[in-house]
């Protein structure tokens, strides 16, 4: 079974291709001004030379800013849960992730299944994120993936008391104009931004191991710094750009082995009738309102295969015709609110 | 003895030069890397076209960014108390003024004396400042004039969050590129209402509420001002030279401190 993970950022836009646990395809490109274009170009990207096509796929899951423009997508996830599940098939230890992104930073907890405990974000200010690093690029004319390097090799770091991207640009100009060196410039635009990403990491909890992904984290210079502040060796992917699209692969690794799952039947047939309750599986999102408002209390959710799901308690199952009048009793009896009318996907069906 | 007031911008400084209450002449010019030579070029300016000497007796007063650093002050003061007295200076009836700078901006409550009763600023970052507008200006290729006419025709605004000048950059480049686009009024006048908004909480956070001036370069935005007076619903005065108001205050307080060595 082949799965893609699609995530269009502010900025690029990647993919990944799944296949038997292994990363069989990748492809990044800037997501530019038509998300829908943008999307089906990396498709084509992402299958150029891996003799799959696009009908092989089984399951696509998109994520990010465009996650709802791309055509081909079978569902979407927000980023925060694809960056933690991507992180966590790397390393299942990471409990504390920064992601920074192309117009935002994100400060994530996650637990050993890679499952969101909190986060925080930073999307009001390009304080900090990919286009502040761009602008100082453009202004400074040192090419965006060499500036980490250039950074290093400061030996005399200017300090920068705004983090605000347009007075930085201007601050720097100054700087350049009094001729300061354009590494001692960068590393106090790094301590800067450092300083930032430590601030939004305190938000949450800063638990070992601690992690970095997100097109920034390619940026050595920055990195170093982080490091030196979070006091903690930041783990990095191959591709920490690719995090959020793996991701996304997984997630539809998972949710289409969720769809493979059977209609459970709960229930028995005797002398007065048949009493069957059955619950589809593969709808259940394990929203437990069922189990709220079922007056007998016959419902609990239970972990299967990483996924909550709805069941029938083994103790009301073979007492199911005394417990459970039937919905349509039921309707009459609790105001009109069943666990067949809670249930947003119609899962619940009650044989009598 | 003339009295000299110099505010040191982020982008301008402006001089003014004043003798026994009365204005002689007033300069703008553009700030240099170095705060000594930023405001002894102004200053020289200026007295070049009030008609002084070429040596005259003189005090001077530096008020703003790095105006502590200038060597030949005989003093400097805080931006909001020159505000302050620049504006009362100019209309004794006004209670707050709101001046937006180039790299910042603030509202000075004041009293009827006019001192300082409270103040609020913002410098932290570039939205809702006069460099946001000039980006802005600089994105569509309008000059603040155009921007200003055009706003006039907008009904209603385009929705820009402007809490960071990068993001609404491309927050405007999408509502340029949208299918079909908003029309360039309501783009400009979205930008007008973004900074409002600003100015507004500002506005709101020490209580300013009647009796509003405005200050600084972008009071020359005449869309702005009209912008800001519908959103704080009321009208709001623009003194003649609205960008030398923080000078003056400086020149006033220059000319109290020459009256009290005269008493002496």
């Amino acid at each position: 079974m082949i799965y893609a993970g699609v995530d269009i950022g502010s900025r690029a836009a990647k993919a990944v291709l799944l296949q038997n646990n292994t990363i069989i395809s990748s492809a990044i490109r800037d997501t530019g001004a038509e998300s829908v274009k943008t999307s089906e170009e990396l498709l084509n990207e992402l299958l150029n030379g891996t003799g799959i096509k696009a009908g092989e796929i089984s399951y696509t899951i998109a994520t990010g800013y465009g996650r709802v423009l791309v055509p081909y997508a079978n569902e979407n996830v927000s980023e925060i849960s694809a960056h933690a599940k991507g992180i966590n098939w790397y390393f299942p230890t990471v409990r504390t992730i920064l992601d920074m992104g192309g117009q935002d930073c994100k400060a994530i907890n996650c637990d050993g299944n890679g499952n969101v405990t909190n986060f925080v974000m930073n999307d009001k200010c390009a304080g900090g994120t990919g286009r502040f690093l761009e602008m100082i690029a453009d202004v400074l004319d040192i090419p965006l993936n060499e500036i980490g390097t250039v950074s290093l090799s400061s030996n005399h770091e200017i300090p920068f008391n705004t983090i605000c991207a347009v007075f930085a640009k201007t601050e720097a100009l100054r700087h350049l104009r009094k001729g300061v060196s354009r590494a001692d410039i960068l590393a106090g635009l790094h301590e800067a931004i450092a300083t930032r990403s430590f601030n939004l990491l305190k938000r949450v909890s800063i638990e070992a191991d601690f992690a970095i992904t997100g097109g920034i984290s390619k940026n050595s210079g920055l990195v170093a710094k982080i490091a030196e502040k979070v006091q903690m060796k930041p783990q990095l992917c191959d591709d920490p750009q690719l995090c959020g699209a793996i991701g996304a692969a997984l997630f539809a690794r998972d949710k289409s082995a969720h769809t493979n799952r059977t209609k459970m039947q709960y229930g028995y047939e005797d002398g007065t009738g048949s009493y069957f309750i059955s619950l589809d599986e593969g709808l259940c999102d394990g929203c437990g309102k069922c189990a709220d408002v079922c007056p007998a209390g016959i419902f609990c959710l239970v972990q299967r295969d990483g996924y909550k799901v709805a069941e029938v308690k083994q103790t009301a199952i073979k007492r199911l015709s005394a417990l459970c009048p039937g919905f349509i009793t039921c309707r009459t009896g609790n105001h009109g609110v069943t666990c067949k009318n809670v249930c947003k996907h119609n899962a619940i069906e009650h044989s009598w | 003895m003339l009295a000299i007031g110099i505010d040191i911008g982020s982008l301008t400084t402006k001089a003014v030069v004043m003798n026994d209450g009365q204005l002689l002449a007033s300069e703008v010019s553009n700030t240099l890397d170095e705060a000594d030579a930023s405001a002894s070029v102004a200053m020289t300016k200026a007295l070049e076209k009030a008609g002084a000497d070429d040596n005259p007796e003189k005090y001077v007063i530096t008020t703003g960014n790095g105006g502590k650093e200038v060597s030949f002050a005989d003093g400097s003061k805080a931006i909001t108390t020159c505000l302050a007295r620049g504006i009362y200076w100019y209309a004794p009836d006004t209670r707050a003024v709101i001046d937006i700078g180039a790299e910042s901006s603030s509202v000075v409550k004041i009293n009827n004396r006019g001192r300082v009763i409270d103040w609020a600023n913002h410098d932290k970052c570039a939205s809702g400042t006069g460099l946001f507008l000039q980006q802005m200006a600089k994105l569509m290729k309008l000059s603040f004039e155009e921007m200003s006419e055009l706003s006039r025709r907008a009904e209603k605004g385009a929705e820009i969050t402007g809490t960071c000048a990068v993001f609404a950059e491309s927050e405007v480049i999408s509502h340029v590129h949208r299918v079909p686009p908003t029309p360039l009024p309501e783009i400009i006048l979205g930008i007008y209402l973004s900074v409002s908004t600003r100015i507004k909480t500002m506005c709101k956070r020490i209580g300013a509420g009647e009796c509003l001036a405005v200050s600084g370069g972008v009071a020359l935005h005449a869309g702005l001002v009209e912008t800001l007076e519908k959103e704080l619903k009321q009208r709001i005065y623009v003194p003649q030279n609205p960008v030398c108001v923080a000078a003056m205050g400086a020149a006033v307080l220059a000319g109290e401190e020459i009256k009290k060595e005269l008493q002496q």
